[in-house]
């Protein structure tokens, strides 16, 4: 997935995609459609999305919890996400991982972990193994900014940094881990500072800013193929619940989601695509329509799967 | 093939592998400067790979290898360490084949040695195999002989799911002819007799064979059939029921406490036979309940002597 005529309006539409998909399934679940956790990625689109943009063929990514937009640009479509989600007889891995860890292998989407921080060990592997083969690959793994207290984030940069790996670490900082806010769990917000004495390049990055980010993660892949894995540390903000098992966890909470909602990257998007002459609100409109209609059809098609039409 | 010890016999083993396999690699502690000394000066350090203590990391990172199409032998110090990696063997390691549906295979070998009789103490001489028992798709191999050595570990790169090697360093000055061919995980049949039948793996086979061999200087030749099982799981069930069958009196032995592992599995597995096919009940002889002290862990394991009387006490 190389930069190419267009990128601007699929770090847009990509994003929407995700936004309006885990939209659906959210209602699908609670109207007793599917049983499916969601995990809602809202307001922290850009991240999955303009990285995986900015990969490119070859390259492998780890999804974490909070990643459907990583499936969604590495091209996996809604239908056959769908089929993992809701055990059609056609999906590919059979519905046997939880559908956020869902993999497609030979398209570069690698199973993740449920153990916080184990799957930066299989992505130190996976760029061990690019390594070896030197065919300018990278290795790039998603996790949220609890994952600072898993042993396995600090082994994995800790021997990623002595082998020189082609390792890209992607962490998406929201400041919270679940109902708890990042203050009463550590020591300071940004994480690169941790990463660096490893022997990581670093970058902070506007998690809500999907230039900001696509060109962090394009330097990102640049240098992890040169010889020195990376760790972007993203900031951003959880405008969603944690899960869709559950309500708002985090008391007065309002102000501060009101205050993000005027970062938030569709809306920084758009914004861009219209100052630059490339779309208008009309095509915003046009698209949103589009997509809905055709998450309504992958999810017919899926059911007609299951029941055998 | 040719006379090795169990020692010498796993060290072919990973130089063979090495030799037949490109896409192998090895990763652990003190590999180029100490213990693979030799390895190293043929293979480089590009496949194998010094690490410091992240054994968790490295459990991780050779599944992520996996995914790849690379094997990856994983170079524990010892068993107890397995407790560092738990999650990375259950989690990662044992069950990527099945999230996967099959599309990603996982030939990892974690080589975990046994290390009693050291003066490690009580964290450096658990075997550790039992604790593993309940993970579905996950090898466990625990050679108890030379040739078990060799061609379990063969066997286990071949395999689609990780295998953990349990090689028991007690045992490593043994030898033994190694066979031509790989039995692909099948137990053996390590001494032939007709009157009662002993299962075990790893030292609690080769304390078995040493049994029947005294009791056959005692003048009871012929009287101990042994079945050396290699692999503990899976289990090669139609060598451990014809073995029993043939006797109708089993004495299991497992080196370990007895809550969990293969022996109380197979006294179970046992029980899809006829009871006409037993003289006696099977019975079990196994490690104490307790933890080993470094000063001497012998009166809490099995032994000759005590595998001796056993059968000398079935077979009245």
């Amino acid at each position: 997935m190389n930069v190419e005529a267009g990128l601007e309006w699929r770090l847009y539409k990509y994003m929407l995609v995700t936004r309006l998909f885990e939209e659906a399934c959210i209602r699908w679940e609670h109207e007793g459609k599917m049983s499916a956790q969601v995990f809602p990625s809202r307001g922290q689109e850009a991240i999955a999305v303009g990285a995986c943009l900015a990969m490119e063929k070859g390259d492998t990514v780890i999804p974490s919890f909070r990643t459907r937009g990583a499936m969604v640009a590495m091209g996996i479509s809604l239908v056959e996400q769908l089929r993992e989600i809701m055990h059609s007889p056609l999906a590919a891995g059979g519905s046997r991982d939880a559908p956020h860890h869902s993999s497609w292998p030979e398209r570069g989407v690698m199973p993740g972990s449920t153990m916080i921080g184990g799957h930066l060990a299989m992505a130190g592997g996976l760029a061990l193994a690019m390594q070896l083969e030197g065919q300018g690959q990278v290795s790039l793994a998603f996790f949220g900014d609890g994952t600072l207290g898993s042993g396995d984030l600090y082994e994995t940069m800790h021997i990623a940094g002595t082998w020189s790996l082609p390792l890209v670490l992607v962490c998406e900082n929201n400041g919270w881990e679940m109902a708890t806010p990042w203050p009463k769990v550590r020591k300071q917000r940004a994480l690169a500072p941790y990463a660096a004495p490893f022997g990581f390049a670093t970058r902070e990055v506007d998690g809500n800013d999907p230039w900001d980010i696509y060109h962090a993660a394009r330097w990102a892949r640049a240098t992890a193929v040169g010889g020195q894995p990376v760790f972007l540390d993203c900031i951003t903000f959880r405008s969603g619940t944690y899960s869709s098992h559950f309500g708002e966890t985090r008391p007065g909470i309002e102000k501060e989601i009101a205050e993000w909602e005027e970062r938030d990257p569709l809306k920084r998007m758009a914004g861009w695509l219209i100052d630059h002459g490339l779309a208008s609100a009309q095509d915003f409109e046009r698209a949103r329509e589009d997509e809905e209609q055709r998450i309504q059809k992958a999810f017919r098609q899926v059911i007609a799967e299951i029941k055998g039409i | 093939m040719s006379t090795l010890t169990y020692r010498d016999a796993v060290g072919k083993a990973l130089q063979d592998s090495m030799r037949d396999e490109s896409k192998l690699i090895l990763i652990g502690q003190n590999l180029t400067a100490h213990s693979l000394k030799t390895l190293a000066e043929e293979f480089g350090e590009r496949r194998i790979r010094d690490t410091s203590v992240s054994e968790s990391a490295m459990v991780g990172m050779a599944v992520g290898a996996a995914m790849k199409g690379w094997k990856v032998v994983v170079m524990i110090a010892y068993a107890d360490i397995a407790s560092v990696c738990h999650k990375a063997i259950v989690q990662s390691a044992a069950k990527l084949h099945y999230l996967t549906g099959g599309r990603l295979q996982c030939p990892v070998v974690i080589r975990l040695p046994i290390a009693r009789f050291r003066g490690h103490g009580p964290m450096g001489n658990e075997v550790a195999a039992s604790w593993f028992y309940n993970v579905p798709d996950l090898n466990i191999a625990m050679p108890g002989s030379a040739d078990e050595a060799y061609w379990n570990f063969r066997e286990a790169l071949r395999r689609q799911t990780p295998t953990l090697f349990f090689e028991d360093r007690s045992i490593h000055d043994r030898a033994g002819e190694i066979a031509m061919k790989n039995s692909a995980g099948k137990a053996r049949i390590t001494r032939s007799g007709n009157r009662l039948t002993i299962i075990a793996a790893g030292r609690a086979a080769a304390l078995a064979e040493d049994a029947a061999d005294q009791l056959a200087k005692e003048g009871s030749r012929d009287a101990l059939e042994v079945v050396s099982l290699g692999f503990i799981k899976p289990l090669d069930r139609e060598t451990i029921f014809g073995a029993a069958r043939k006797t109708g009196r089993v004495l299991i032995i497992q080196d370990e406490p007895p809550w969990s592992g293969y022996a109380p599995y197979i006294r179970c597995l046992l029980d899809e036979l006829p009871p006409s096919s037993f003289a006696i009940a099977p019975r079990i002889i196994s490690g104490a309940d307790e933890y080993l002290p470094y000063w001497d862990e012998r009166p809490f394991l099995p032994s000759v002597e005590g595998v001796v009387a056993a059968v000398k006490e079935l077979l009245k």
